[in-house]
């Protein structure tokens, strides 16, 4: 019996095993890896290739490099000689390689441009773009600008070049002219060392402890204020507060710039007592901070209104009223009764909602984008704009993943500390739905 | 909770003046879309359907049309769905009640997955995908979203399976089926409604999503309502906040109508909570 | 022509089957050309029609040449912002994926060929053919990177000073002084201090609410750094090909607007505010002196509403805030850039279909419409253009006078430092001299070796 059983769990197990390893665990492990390279816009993701630029040249020069040698690989040259006479003539026919030969033969064009407006002079000249394009690529003989997918493509282009070459030097210029990225642990060190990391860290502190704050006492105040009203009464004002956390957050922000914003709600409503007409959520730092409270705080207010009236619920209905009958007010059946049975339920939402606040950005991304300034800017929302979103377009995938490291890292050991407090076992048994 | 000693007038007083804001929000998302009020007034003065023109007008060069888009969003909502209660029903049973090696070890897992920064992981995400090809399809947005809401799915299933009694098994078991059959027959029936639960709160899950169709698939055969409607608010030549409304509210009422539906179920699966 | 009729035939049925690469059959050959457009509204869809038009013509030239081939133009504008854009266009050429032509800022040249998701234009068209002979060459210069032109502009555009002309009056101008304004601005006779002078002055007679004297751009982009070049900065070093940092212009840039704030004259909280009120308000007279751009013309005077501009608007080049500085303009013209395809062919009807969109006649249609400038002088002698008061008047007085922000890897991140400077300047969270030094900090942090500090 129990053979098959182990079959049977594996089998029933390895669909979710397949996806949350392959997109799970294996980012997890990738965000690791990119954290540690240079990877951005400019060095690509896929890998790069050996390309030589006038600015590669700058930089070699300031490294030592041979000046000479650097003069020659900097202009671009093209040169009528046999070999490209010969390639021409077995791609585009005798007639045009013999006329180029005969009116330019051994002559050196500076550049492309006036290469082509010798070949279109001639007689045979090719009759398309795309010919005569390809006619001129025949008499290249620099490197200048030149992409080459391997590196060995790019040391036989640099060989055939016929330049007196040490083999260090082929390695220097190998080297300074790949593109794509590189291993490094530089984006740590730039980390540290960046004046705006303590001020996105700063953030991140005041936007979880306020938030939590405002999300815990918001919600104890809702699930004991619908504990005392009838049951109609009471599942309105539920629905109300429920419905921030189901709609779309792309709605729900906007409703809550409709209600900020200059044109708004607050200002139209202000400006009939002769209030100018601002924008109430990026007026001021201290505005965009108490809107991104309340717009994360109306959401999260839900989630602990639904976990503590269930919650208080559970205390048997006697104990209530034979406290009523004693003359307790309601202050002190709250304070005595109500709120000891919350302790295990509050401790849950703090730490759940300390790990998801911190590594949440979707509501600050859509209402303020981390503005005004960089007021509301947070930590993960720093590493989405690093990586993926900022005005300049250059992406910094490699520094937005070191950044996304430091949250995976922070998560990984908070999780591992609340299995410790909130007993694993007792965890592993408690159903989370009652029916 | 009644009581004779106590009146809950001041209460609801109270509890109403709170829910002042978020009333307000809700009142004009509605009235705005189908009425118009001249510019620094809150109170309408006609009706007009003027707002609601994006359903039948024909889009400009480089845009796209709402139907294909709701079309998208119903598609990637459904079946990541139906994926993540597959999956789940599976997953959850072998967890809860099939001896297998590693058990313990992934449960670990999964409750620790479940607190994860899973947005924070979306470079690495977009390389996978794009190694699969799968980058700006619905399909390979559909997979990650799976990936995401699968841990907290898996859980609910399994605490569902926690109720079952053990003794169903046990008899059918006995009576010589195989695990497999006494899971098809005799066990499913009773975790069903947990299953629909999961079913809703997954589909509201991914009809809401917007990062991941954001950042997974930016171009038209991709887009849902979430970037849509983003992208319409974004293009600064038409602050027109009666019409992102009207679509804002095109894109709820499927949201709406679920959440009065299924309204016990949702405010059951919701206390596990997937986001903060 | 000299052959005869079936010879022409064979010959052309020949070329069609080289070109469609064993297609197999002389059917039509469908090729798809996706265009997507960064920062683009309505008023400039004619980025995406005028590839639309471009490829009706090329169809008819290349029937003519016996090759049957049905080009589909796939238009998308709709992506949200830049940040938006440039997202959805890296992530997808990573992929392979990418659109066959991009319209984008200049800027993005530089680290997109280096990542090679562009190819060079030269590449593909003769650069000595119309129309892109007759192209301004320092467009083209704009367009290109290392000395290789990567694309063609799309468009050009420039960011001049505003004046709303009833406050002037209101403070002692006179009409004559008026007009001869763009004119001292160009001599270096007015300079910054007079804009927060007169600035004040608007605001202490209480002809514009305080912080309503010079009201800036509310949010990152290229205005900023003419704001540098006012006070003599400059951003690029030809020689070395590296950025530059100059302490000293970019102090005093940064306390001119520390000055604007304490004069009363802009808010302290101005960044950040919603485009969709600072146009309303600019276009209404709400603000004395601003500064914005040559297609917001089209906004002030459509949706705005704002119907005599002429009449209440005067415009000048950014005036000089020293004497090292200059009065001066940034263009920063979008560009047509060709992505790298695996099909040669694909990306050469890309190229030749920017090519044909970037003829006069068709980029004017684009010009007139977003309120932008022309890419070529000939497009003067298009009436549509010629007749088109804004167009000709800007394009003499700003265009002339425009340089663009360098073409290089880095200049992203130079261009953000920069800004976030400023922002901690203006703020108040920093003195001008303090924002600098961190600044200064950053960018050696982040640029390293491409970074000259003055």
């Amino acid at each position: 019996m129990k053979k098959p059983s182990h079959l049977l769990g594996l089998g029933f197990m390895l669909p979710a095993l397949i996806v949350v390893v392959l997109f799970f665990l294996l980012p997890v492990f990738m965000t690791a890896g990119i954290a540690f390279t240079n990877m951005s816009t400019d060095t690509g993701i896929t890998g790069g290739a050996y390309e030589l630029t006038p600015n590669t040249i700058h930089n070699l020069r300031t490294q030592g490099v041979d000046n000479n040698l650097l003069a020659q690989l900097e202009t671009d040259v093209y040169r009528i000689d046999e070999p490209g006479l010969a390639a021409l003539a077995t791609d585009m026919g005798d007639k045009l390689a013999k006329e180029l030969g005969d009116t330019h033969g051994g002559v050196t064009f500076q550049s492309r441009r006036e290469l082509e407006r010798a070949i279109k002079k001639l007689k045979n000249k090719p009759r398309s773009t795309r010919k005569l394009k390809k006619a001129a690529a025949f008499f290249k003989r620099s490197i200048l600008n030149q992409r080459f997918e391997t590196e060995s493509e790019f040391v036989s282009a640099t060989r055939n070049l016929g330049l007196d070459l040490a083999p260090e030097h082929q390695e220097v210029l190998s080297k300074a002219s790949y593109t794509g990225w590189t291993w490094t642990t530089e984006n740590f060190s730039l980390m540290t060392k960046l004046p705006s990391t303590l001020r996105i860290a700063g953030n991140t502190v005041i936007y979880v402890f306020f938030t939590l704050t405002f999300n815990v006492s918001f919600g104890l105040f809702l699930a004991i204020t619908t504990f005392y009203l009838p049951g109609k009464a009471a599942a309105t004002f539920r629905t109300i507060w429920f419905l921030p956390r189901i709609l779309p957050p792309v709605i729900y922000v906007l409703m809550w710039k409709w209600l900020t914003w200059d044109t708004g709600f607050i200002s139209t409503f202000f400006g009939q007592f002769g209030v100018p007409a601002k924008n109430w959520m990026l007026d001021t730092n201290f505005h965009a901070w108490v809107v991104i409270i309340l717009i994360n705080g109306f959401v999260g207010a839900s989630m602990g209104m639904i976990l503590f009236s269930s919650a208080i619920r559970a205390i048997p209905a006697p104990m209530l009223y034979a406290s009523e009958v004693d003359g307790a007010t309601r202050w002190q059946q709250v304070r005595y009764i109500i709120l000891p049975q919350l302790r295990w339920p509050i401790l849950f939402i703090t730490s759940y909602q300390t790990l998801s606040l911190l590594t949440s950005f979707e509501y600050i991304f859509l209402a303020t984008d981390g503005g005004p300034g960089k007021a509301t800017e947070v930590w993960a929302l720093s590493a989405f704009h690093q990586a993926l979103a900022n005005y300049g377009g250059n992406l910094q995938y490699g520094y937005g993943a070191a950044l996304a490291l430091v949250l995976v890292i922070i998560g990984i050991i908070a999780s591992v500390g609340y299995l410790r407090v909130f007993n694993f076992k007792e965890l592993v048994a408690r159903p989370r739905i009652e029916q | 909770m009644k009581s004779r000693n106590f009146s809950s007038l001041p209460i609801i007083i109270l509890l109403a003046l709170v829910s002042l804001p978020l009333v307000t929000m809700y009142v004009f998302l509605f009235v705005d879309t189908i009425s118009d009020a001249p510019a620094g007034s809150l109170i309408p003065t006609s009706f007009t359907l003027e707002h609601w023109r994006f359903l039948w007008e024909e889009p400009k060069v480089g845009e796209t049309s709402i139907w294909p888009v709701t079309l998208n969003t119903f598609i990637f909502a459904a079946t990541t769905s139906s994926i993540v209660m597959t999956v789940s029903l599976m997953a959850g049973y072998a967890l809860s009640r099939l001896n297998m090696p590693f058990r313990r070890f992934m449960l670990a897992g999964l409750i620790t997955l479940h607190a994860f920064p899973t947005i924070t992981l979306i470079i690495a995400i977009f390389l996978i995908l794009q190694l699969l090809g799968l980058y700006n399809t619905l399909l390979g947005v559909i997979i990650v979203k799976t990936a995401l809401e699968l841990p907290f799915g898996i859980w609910i299933m399994k605490g569902f399976y926690d109720t079952v009694p053990w003794e169903i098994e046990m008899a059918g078991v006995q009576d010589g089926a195989s695990r497999f059959t006494v899971w098809w027959k005799l066990v499913l029936p009773q975790v069903q409604p947990g299953l629909v639960a999961l079913g809703v709160f997954s589909f509201l899950s991914a009809w809401s999503e917007f990062i991941l169709p954001q950042v997974l698939s930016p171009s038209g055969s991709g887009q849902v309502l979430s970037t849509y409607l983003n992208s319409l608010i974004l293009d600064d030549t038409r602050p027109d906040f009666n019409m992102f409304k009207s679509v804002g509210l095109f894109y709820a009422m499927p949201v709406i109508f679920i959440y009065l539906t299924f309204q016990k179920k949702l405010m059951n699966i919701y206390g596990g909570g997937s986001k903060g | 022509m000299t052959r005869s009729l079936p010879k022409l035939r064979i010959a052309a049925a020949a070329a069609a089957v080289a070109l469609s690469l064993g297609a197999g059959s002389a059917a039509a050959k469908d090729v798809n050309i996706k265009v997507w457009a960064g920062g683009t509204n309505e008023a400039d869809s004619y980025r995406m029609e005028n590839i639309e038009i471009a490829a009706e013509i090329l169809e008819r030239e290349l029937a003519l040449q016996g090759k049957d081939i049905d080009i589909k133009v796939e238009g998308k504008r709709d992506f949200g912002k830049w940040k938006e854009f440039k997202q959805a266009v890296q992530l997808a050429a990573e992929s392979g994926d990418a659109p066959n032509i991009v319209v984008t800022s200049h800027l993005d040249i530089a680290p997109w060929s280096k990542a090679g998701l562009i190819v060079p234009v030269e590449d593909y068209v003769d650069m000595d053919a119309w129309p892109i002979n007759s192209i301004y060459p320092n467009l083209m210069e704009i367009a290109s990177y290392n000395g290789v032109t990567f694309g063609l502009p799309q468009d050009a555009e420039s960011r001049p000073f505003f004046f709303w002309k009833d406050t002037l009056k209101k403070i002692g101008y006179s009409d004559a002084q008026i007009e001869a304004l763009p004119e001292k601005v160009e001599n270096k006779e007015y300079k910054l201090t007079d804009v927060l002078a007169d600035a004040k002055k608007a605001v202490d007679m209480g002809l514009v609410e305080k912080g309503y004297g010079f009201y800036p751009r509310p949010s990152n982009g290229p205005d900023y750094a003419q704001f540098y070049q006012s006070f003599g900065g400059k951003m690029l070093d030809k020689d070395t090909g590296k950025l530059i940092l100059d302490k000293k212009s970019m102090t005093e840039f940064y306390q001119f607007f520390i000055d604007a704030v304490e004069a009363g004259v802009t808010r302290k909280n101005h960044l950040g505010t919603d485009w969709g009120q600072w146009y309303s308000e600019v276009a209404t007279g709400k603000a004395a002196l601003w500064h914005g751009g040559t297609w917001h013309y089209a906004r002030y005077t459509a949706k705005e509403g704002l119907d005599d501009f002429f009449g209440k608007v005067q415009f000048s080049l950014i005036p000089a805030g020293d004497e090292d500085g200059r009065p001066n303009t940034i263009t920063q013209p979008l560009v047509y850039l060709v992505t790298k395809q695996n099909s040669e062919e694909d990306m050469e009807i890309a190229a030749e279909l920017v090519k044909i969109a970037s003829s006069p006649r068709l980029n004017t249609l684009h010009a007139i419409k977003s309120a932008h400038l022309g890419i070529s002088p000939e497009q003067g002698n298009i009436a549509l253009y010629a007749n088109d008061r804004w167009a000709s008047e800007a394009t003499e007085r700003l265009l002339v006078h425009a340089n663009a922000q360098p073409n290089h890897t880095a200049f992203g991140q130079f261009n953000q430092i920069m800004f976030k400077g400023l922002e901690t300047a203006w703020t108040g969270t920093k003195s001008a001299e303090d924002a600098v030094a961190e600044v200064e900090e950053e960018m050696k942090a982040a640029l390293g070796n491409m970074l000259i500090v003055r």
